[in-house]
């Protein structure tokens, strides 16, 4: 069996994946990528059975490789710009259809 | 989020092989590349029984919810129509539940209709009450489209199991990858699944057909004898495998994303409620939180929509679908028609963020404030004059 993750490979996973996740161009799987992440990542801290370790580690890692093709095909295709992101957030400063 | 979802990227993902470079036909039983389709589609197919707690084996591909419910109501009334003649469903089902009915009693079937009480649940007296030697069937959904109203699928399940040769039938299509579904613990005989509500691709869906013991059906789709002979036609292996791949992740997130939507629902209630008044929602409070139906007294139902329609195009938000009919499905609840006809749908879903609900609520506080304040009706409510008292005829003149 494969030795338990270290710390250290823990944490540069979470790098990785948490920087993966902010590369989304679509708002909604931005915030839901960079979100998760961190919930997982907190249960893998908290995880003390070596052997579980080992498996969410393993899932992690495969994860990874998906959310990378995947924000590259989102960068492609995705990510027109939501209302919702723009900065004034006051229903009143919103063009609405038919406004000049 | 009940009207449709984003496809998750993962889901994306595991289809793009298949799109690329894997075109096999997994009926294709003398080469590799059928070989390697034929595995990908019993992977999906086993993952989509693992979410219901089903046998691999009794998972038939159809392209949606729509064709599953048609072929399985229509497929076991018209296969047993010798013997039987009667369908049980409900007033609140969706219309390609109601339509097959439909279509069934222009055949010669009768069909029972059963009412709904105030908060949307089906009384299970009355169901029993309704069952007779001669019925074949009973379909009823597990989660309701508009309101999101939950069925007590297990009870309703032991009711139906104590009648010998009737089948249930629940569109799942609302339930599957949202709350637990479990075929066996919940007696259920036949079930129709959707994957686009559960973040896989369109034009893709699948039927659990029974096997043990075995539930018979007379297909639709006649052919090469695909999927089990009930459903012919070459098998669309990108599409069943996100459909697969969107019941995995719908499985292992389930938790998480239920915890999710219930709470972003309570954050629209109590944004909406602290600053509206006389909002009714629509259906028992105890449904699936993702969906939830409001109806706003005393503001044209089409002027909201009107007024919101743009925004939630432009906001590309969690506010969904609403149709400028008096829904069906709120007046079998007893709501009045024009309450009915101001209701909104809101859905919710593992994509939408705290902030979209922010922003929702604001525009739907701001809209009915400014329609209510050009209305009439709402001027002489708040002068205390009971708008059911008057007599709109003589007004005419």
């Amino acid at each position: 069996m494969a030795s338990p993750p270290t710390k250290q490979m823990i944490l540069q996973l979470y790098h990785a994946t948490l920087k993966t996740s902010k590369t989304f161009s679509s708002y909604n799987f931005r915030n839901y990528f960079v979100d998760r992440t961190k919930d997982v990542f907190r249960d893998i801290q908290k995880e003390n059975d070596p052997a579980r370790l080992t498996t969410m580690y393993g899932d992690a890692v495969k994860e990874l490789t998906v959310l990378r093709r995947s924000a590259i095909l989102n960068q492609i295709y995705g990510g027109w710009k939501l209302a919702v992101e723009e900065t004034p957030k006051k229903p009143e400063d919103i063009l609405q259809r038919g406004d000049t | 989020m009940q009207a449709t979802t984003p496809m998750d990227p993962r889901v994306v993902d595991a289809m793009m092989p298949y799109m690329v470079d894997q075109y096999g036909n997994p009926h294709s039983r003398t080469h590799a590349y059928g070989w390697e389709a034929e595995m990908a589609v019993e992977e999906a197919r086993k993952n989509i029984a693992d979410l219901i707690g089903a046998d691999s084996k009794d998972i038939i591909f159809t392209s949606g919810a729509t064709e599953s419910n048609n072929m399985i109501i229509k497929g076991v009334a018209r296969f047993h129509k010798d013997k039987k003649k009667h369908i049980i469903t409900t007033q609140t089902e969706h219309k390609c539940v109601l339509d097959s009915c439909r279509k069934l009693s222009e055949e010669g079937f009768d069909i029972t209709y059963l009412p709904v009480q105030q908060n949307g649940v089906v009384d299970l007296d009355v169901l029993e009450a309704a069952i007779r030697p001669d019925t074949a069937l009973v379909s009823i959904m597990a989660v309701n489209n508009e309101t999101g109203v939950v069925q007590p699928i297990k009870e309703i399940g032991a009711v139906v199991r104590k009648h010998r040769g009737v089948y249930f039938h629940t569109d799942a299509a609302q339930a599957a990858g949202k709350i637990p579904v479990d075929v066996n613990e919940m007696n259920i005989d036949l079930m129709s699944l959707s994957a686009h509500k559960i973040y896989g691709p369109k034009g893709v869906g699948a039927a659990y057909v029974r096997r043990r013991p075995r539930v018979r059906l007379e297909p639709i789709i006649s052919g090469g004898g695909q999927e089990r002979g009930l459903r012919s036609g070459t098998l669309a292996t990108p599409l069943f495998v996100g459909m697969g791949e969107a019941a995995r992740i719908a499985k292992l997130e389930m938790q998480r994303d239920y915890a999710h939507v219930t709470r972003l629902s309570q954050l629209l209630l109590t944004k909406i409620n602290s600053q509206v008044e006389n909002v009714v929602r629509n259906g028992h409070a105890e449904g699936y939180p993702g969906c939830v139906n409001l109806s706003f007294s005393y503001v044209e139902g089409e002027s909201l929509l009107m007024a919101l329609k743009d925004i939630a195009l432009s906001s590309g938000s969690a506010c969904t679908s609403a149709s400028l009919e008096p829904s069906y499905v709120l007046r079998a609840l007893g709501a009045a028609e024009d309450m009915a006809h101001s209701s909104l749908r809101f859905g919710m879903g593992r994509f939408t963020t705290e902030a979209e609900v922010d922003f929702v609520c604001e525009h739907i506080i701001k809209t009915v404030t400014r329609l209510r304040e050009m209305s009439p009706l709402w001027e002489m409510v708040q002068e205390g004059i009971d708008i059911n008292s008057i007599d709109w005829s003589q007004a005419q003149h």
